[in-house]
């Protein structure tokens, strides 16, 4: 078992392990004081976990700050989509008073301004409300004097024609006609 | 082929540094938690444990006259980094690594140590001064010349070197029995006066 006393110094002794380990031993260390230096400074183990809680909050923060001014910009836009809606009901009101034969032209056009601000509206959440003004505005075109008449002639040959489309249309669908014609004359 | 044998044992059969007997709970582990908690004077009884160790680390590689300004280096270092040891079960091989490194770095800055050959060493006579067997074991693979010198010169046996150093104790047992075959056969004993 001389194995042994060279793993671990148990069981037989070997004479040659001995006397290396006589021999060597006298190289052995000899215990010394460990000198430090003035000013030595250990450096304390850093923890991250600090810096990782102050940047979760940051990142809550601008999250939440993200998320409440989404939501507050579109209330603000349906009130805008709102009042655009009902100046524009106001105005196809006053051009029925001025052109009552008008008023089936006026009924159709303005649901079809309130899908348009509705459908820029939801496409552009953060963008103001000013474009929606501008283009409503500019839809307008400045017409000279000889236009205006012009207009005003084709407009009045529309609320003819559509006066007289009335006229027939009523006819049509009223009860079978009575002879209107019965007080006049026979032809031949 | 013995010294790649030997490097393979010391590289592959490292035990697991995160497996202490849970029933002894290691004095190291105190310690290192108590010096970066602040108790810097906990520090000495580290250097006190472990100063053998890296004094045969590095007597088994640098020259004898330098171990031990070399030992007070790499406790200074140890203190300065302690903090960037992960586990504290693990400060042994730790800081065996730290003076194994540094003995490479000794080496590279000053190439001018004179290196025992095999021929010399042959050629001395039988009876030998401790420093004459020190050169011998020196010229020996690292794995055993680390080993040799922590057994015979610092006085540690096998299991307590497999628990400074971290290598498994096949490991060392391993490293012990053919350091010591190449030992005999440097100092001329030889393979046939053995059995």
């Amino acid at each position: 078992m001389k194995d042994n006393y060279l793993w671990d110094r148990s069981g037989e002794g070997d004479a040659e392990i001995e006397e290396l380990e006589n021999l060597l031993g006298t190289l052995r260390y000899q215990p010394q004081p460990l000198e430090i230096p003035a000013g030595f400074q250990v450096a304390r183990r850093r923890t991250f976990f600090p810096a990782l809680a102050i940047a979760a909050a940051i990142a809550l923060v601008a999250a939440g700050l993200g998320l409440w001014l989404n939501f507050s910009r579109r209330p603000a836009q349906r009130n805008e989509v709102k009042r655009i809606t009902e100046t524009d009901q106001k105005r196809t009101v006053e051009r029925q008073s001025e052109n009552k034969p008008d008023n089936r032209l006026a009924r159709t056009s303005a649901p079809k301004k309130i899908r348009k601000a509705r459908s820029t509206g939801a496409r552009n959440l953060f963008a103001s409300n000013r474009t929606h003004r501008h283009r409503i505005e500019t839809a307008k075109p400045q017409l000279s004097p000889a236009e205006i008449a012009e207009k005003e002639q084709v407009l009045t040959a529309l609320r003819l024609v559509s006066a007289k489309l009335n006229l027939a249309q009523r006819r049509t669908q009223s009860a079978p006609s009575l002879n209107l014609i019965h007080n006049q004359h026979k032809i031949g | 082929m013995l010294e790649a044998e030997a490097t393979a044992d010391m590289l592959l059969m490292t035990q697991p540094l995160t497996a202490p007997d849970p029933v002894e709970q290691p004095v190291e582990v105190i310690l290192v938690r108590a010096v970066l908690a602040g108790e810097h004077d906990r520090f000495a009884r580290l250097y006190e444990m472990y100063a053998p160790l890296v004094h045969g680390i590095l007597l088994a590689r640098v020259p004898r006259d330098e171990v031990d300004d070399l030992v007070q280096d790499i406790f200074l270092h140890a203190m300065r980094k302690l903090h960037t040891l992960r586990e504290a079960a693990a400060f042994g091989p730790w800081i065996a690594m730290i003076a194994r490194n540094r003995a490479m770095d000794f080496h590279r800055s000053s190439r001018d140590t004179v290196e025992v050959t095999e021929q010399t060493a042959v050629t001395n006579p039988p009876s030998r001064t401790a420093r004459e067997i020190l050169d011998l074991i020196r010229s020996l693979p690292d794995a055993y010349r680390e080993t040799l010198v922590l057994r015979f010169v610092e006085g540690m046996t096998g299991p307590e070197i497999a628990r400074r150093t971290g290598l498994t104790s096949a490991s060392v047992r391993v490293n012990l029995h053919r350091g010591v075959k190449m030992l005999r056969e440097k100092m001329g004993i030889g393979a046939a006066a053995r059995p």
